[in-house]
């Protein structure tokens, strides 16, 4: 593959004296990811997508901040009974949208019914989704290389097994089993709330690394197969390197690239799906989820838009923001496009 | 009576029940002025009234009522079985005596008081009874016909009436007829035990009912459309029979799909001249279910072409109830329906009644309503008495007499907890995870009790899971929801069902969702029912006040109320208070 040989002919560079090239400048080795970034760093789409992702992760991270800043609270009424705020279940016109203008007490407005402030509910929104993408990403690539990786490099019996336990995942339907996980996990934990919230979140992450890994472990598995016949790798084997090493030293540097597309393309899918599950009612419940502000807005989008678009616009930018950046990447990381 | 949606429905909107402020008497505001303008029809009763001499058909003519068009009604609630004999929730019960099938007596819609009056059907009087309430005897009127032509005897109403004993081919049918008939637990209806039955007996036109214990309301319950003709034998075979009920009313069924869809048209062989009750002015009615809310709400609001002439008979979302009031007031319909919501401290554990009184000062009655998305006095009006308004003899009084209703008091709560040396009493009640105006509505309570000094401990379920888990005596929860509606407007539909001691150990927790047993209050209970007619309404609220002062074992939340959707053609739309649903039997259209 060009990115082994690529690699191969840096580091043989690296250890003589750099060459000069007709104009005189140096001809330095770069590394594939070096040349990788510097192509991201090219292209407009990706620095827009990724100046947005560091905008909503940097108000995820700070959100508990920034709501002490504006003095709001995510999950109760600025204070007792909620019922001040509210006419018929509408929060009061001098409390903000969608009667009233902009305050910035509650640059969002409170939610109806429960006058509980928008704004923060949002900020923890992001957050949740943030964490919930990120930790499940890193899970799933973690399991997903190592397996790969083992299915590979192990001929034989080991292989088989392994391969046929993914095509028993894969075979799996993911809502079927979030669905049917749910109702269990709530039961189960249901008279301590505390250990509740936990088990939901254990519960939600361990689904969705449970039905995603194998994606990444078959195309590990596959980029093994052609790879182990290469001539650095057998030579390796000749001279009796111990396959841990042969496998992290020598296999996984060349797979660097189809595993950050494949984070890439998969941190978006993680967000719309935890999204998705609280809005079905069996994600996230006692933490505050995009996802469930949409299932208590999607009544209100008529009289009171911003109460749903909010959220919505907030998943669209992230999931899109996060997408394209994958886009970017794989392009950047794909040698066979020349820019 | 069962509420529209099923079991499900029942506990959710059980839960989101919440709150307390004088249904009758007091204007209901709660301090937040505006907020709460009197949308609930005051003494909007339960059928007040009866009427035995209104027996001469036709009905009253409505003043200025046009005949033809056709009345297109959208809802969620599908319809659950449309059998006669099974019809037990409101929404099918009140279609079927209202359009499709005529029962020994009925309700009608009075304009003046806003109140149902129960006058004769098919039935030529409300019925005689004997000293004792034992037996009843009803004469059947001459010329009723099925939609088919055939005339309809006594014979058909007995056979009506053993059908109605069958719990196991009708399980989701009213149980009167087993609790009060003859041998009501022997006889298993024609299908089990065959035809011969000792309980009805007819001669001529004349039919006798005959009682196991005193049933002074049997009235009552010959309007329910289980206490109706069914032709004997291979005519009104269950299965077929629900999906095509033999009409005797105006209206008989064109199309009918369960759960989805129905299509009324005119009976042309029911005789206006023997129905005092009901009216024959639009041609049909074209019935759609399971529309999502939101949808049903946009319809209503825009009232274009064919909504003109829509009724729905949900009622309008929080999220549109403001925009709807205030664009078009006069296409709301509001009215109450028979339902009390409470909550029901588990009797055996929490013993002392000083606790139990400081939940009801401890409750966020209004924030409760608002967070379960209900509208505090149109869909959910604070209440005090057990029994919801408009039940004869039903007299406001107050349990806890500085508490105003809907009111909360923290400090009160929290005193009543130090003398009852129980500060940090644990409160563990149900909500479901996968419900967000449950979650929501959970929240705020924990917050309130919290406030007042009890451990609030939520227990987390599913929605599938709720009545399962509710209905467990063992669960371990203290505190269960519950919402109950009369099936006809007498204690006698409250208190024996909903605060008489069970077997435990055989019949499970019941209906009593408090587990409530007192002796007291259970021979109270039978002896009131032995009382005449005249003297069981008073009786019956001296229960209630006696079973809360004393007892205090259950806290009112609220009384349901209904905010249903005209379009600008239909007329003769009220709520029927004792089913919470249309008036069916007055519609007509503008032309």
């Amino acid at each position: 593959m060009t990115v082994a040989d690529l690699e191969v002919l840096g580091a043989g560079d690296a250890e003589t004296a750099p060459p000069v090239d007709a104009s005189g400048k140096k001809i330095t080795g770069r590394s594939p990811t070096r040349i990788a970034f510097d192509r991201l760093r090219r292209d407009k789409v990706a620095v827009v997508s990724a100046t947005i992702v560091f905008v909503l992760a940097l108000l995820g991270l700070f959100a508990p901040l920034i709501s002490d800043l504006f003095g709001v609270y995510v999950d109760k009424p600025p204070s007792r009974p909620a019922t001040q705020y509210l006419l018929y279940g509408y929060p009061r016109p001098e409390y903000g949208p969608p009667f009233g203008g902009l305050t910035w007490d509650h640059p969002l407005g409170l939610s109806p019914g429960t006058a509980y402030d928008n704004f923060a509910g949002l900020l923890y929104g992001i957050r949740t989704s943030f964490t919930v993408a990120l930790l499940t990403t890193l899970l799933t690539t973690t399991i997903g290389v190592t397996i790969g990786l083992m299915a590979g490099f192990a001929r034989g019996a080991l292989d088989k097994v392994i391969s046929f336990v993914i095509d028993v995942f894969l075979s799996f339907p993911f809502l079927l089993g979030a669905l049917a996980l749910a109702p269990i996990i709530t039961n189960r934990f249901a008279t301590d709330a505390a250990k509740l919230e936990k088990a939901q979140f254990i519960s939600l992450i361990s689904v969705l690394v449970l039905f995603t890994w194998m994606g990444l472990a078959r195309l590990i598995r596959g980029q093994v197969l052609s790879l182990r016949e290469r001539e650095f790798i057998q030579a390796a084997q000749v001279i009796g390197v111990p396959t841990s090493r042969i496998l992290f030293k020598e296999l996984l540097p060349n797979l660097v690239a189809p595993i950050v597309v494949t984070i890439s393309l998969s941190m978006p899918a993680f967000v719309a799906a935890e999204a998705g599950l609280a809005y079905l009612g069996i994600g996230l419940t006692g933490i505050p989820s995009l996802g469930q502000t949409i299932v208590r807005a999607q009544g209100y989008y008529e009289q009171y838009g911003l109460y749903l678009w909010a959220p919505v616009v907030t998943i669209m930018l992230l999931v899109m923001a996060l997408n394209l950046l994958g886009d970017s990447v794989r392009d950047a990381f794909d040698p066979s496009t020349r820019r | 009576m069962r509420l529209n949606k099923p079991i499900v429905a029942v506990s959710t909107a059980a839960l989101f029940a919440l709150a307390a402020c004088g249904g009758g008497g007091t204007d209901g505001s709660t301090g937040d002025g505006d907020q709460t303008e009197p949308t609930f029809k005051e003494g909007g009763g339960t059928g007040q009234g009866k009427d035995p001499t209104r027996s001469e058909g036709p009905a009253e003519p409505i003043e200025g009522a046009q005949e033809g068009g056709t009345v297109k009604v959208i809802s969620f609630s599908g319809l659950e079985t449309m059998d006669p004999t099974e019809a037990y929730y409101t929404n099918t019960a009140a279609i079927l005596q209202g359009l499709v099938v005529r029962s020994l007596t009925q309700y009608v819609y009075d304009q003046e008081t806003g109140d149902m009056v129960l006058i004769p059907d098919l039935a030529t009087d409300l019925g005689r009874p004997n000293d004792d309430f034992t037996e009843w005897t009803f004469t059947i009127r001459d010329g009723v016909k099925y939609e088919n032509g055939q005339e309809v005897t006594a014979e058909d109403v007995a056979y009506g009436i053993k059908r109605s004993m069958d719990r196991q081919t009708f399980p989701n049918g009213a149980p009167y007829s087993n609790e009060y008939f003859l041998d009501g637990d022997k006889y298993k209806g024609p299908y089990r035990s065959g035809t011969d039955y000792d309980g009805v007996v007819v001669d001529g036109m004349d039919l006798t009912i005959k009682m196991a214990t005193p049933f002074a309301d049997m009235p009552y319950w010959g309007a329910f459309p289980a206490i109706s003709p069914i032709p004997p034998g291979k005519a009104s075979d269950p299965a077929k029979y629900a999906l095509h009920p033999l009409a005797t009313g105006p209206y008989k069924f064109a199309e009918y799909t369960p759960q989805k869809a129905l299509t009324l048209v005119k009976n042309d062989q029911w005789d206006p001249d023997t129905d005092p009750g009901r009216h024959q002015y639009v041609d049909g009615y074209e019935m759609r279910f399971d529309v999502e809310s939101a949808k049903i709400d946009q319809i209503m609001l825009k009232d274009e072409g064919d909504a003109k002439n829509t009724l729905s008979n949900d009622s309008v979302t929080v999220a549109n109830y403001l925009k709807f009031k205030e664009e078009s007031p006069d296409r709301l319909v509001l009215g109450s329906n028979p339902c009390t919501f409470y909550w029901a401290p588990d009797y055996r554990e929490v013993t002392d009644k000083k606790v139990r009184q400081a939940i009801a000062y401890a409750y966020p009655y209004l924030d409760a309503y608002a967070a379960g998305g209900r509208i505090e006095g149109v869909t959910r009006i604070p209440g005090t008495n057990i029994m919801p308004p408009g039940i004869p003899g039903r007299e406001e009084y107050n349990p806890l007499p500085d508490h105003e209703p809907g009111s909360t008091d923290p400090d009160k709560a929290r005193q009543l907890l130090e003398e009852a040396d129980a500060v940090g009493y644990e409160l563990k009640w149900l909500y479901a995870t996968d419900d967000p105006l449950s979650v929501d509505v959970k929240d705020t309570v924990k917050a309130a009790l919290e406030d007042a000094g009890f451990k609030a401990s939520p227990v987390a379920t599913t929605l599938d899971q709720f009545t399962t888990v509710q209905d467990d005596l063992n669960s371990d929860i203290n505190i269960r929801s519950a919402g109950w509606c009369s099936d006809w407007p007498s204690g006698a539909s409250w208190f024996p069902v909903i605060l008489q001691s069970t077997n435990l150990k055989e019949e499970g927790i019941g209906l009593n969702y408090s587990v409530f047993s007192e002796k007291a209050i259970d021979k109270e209970i039978k002896q009131i029912q032995t009382l005449s007619l005249e003297d069981q309404p008073a009786a019956w609220n001296e229960l209630d006040q006696k079973i809360l002062e004393d007892y205090f074992p259950i806290i009112v939340l609220a009384y349901g109320g209904e905010a249903q959707m005209r379009g600008s053609n239909v007329n003769g739309f009220n709520i029927d208070p004792t089913f919470g649903e249309p008036t069916w039997k007055d519609i007509w259209l503008s032309q």
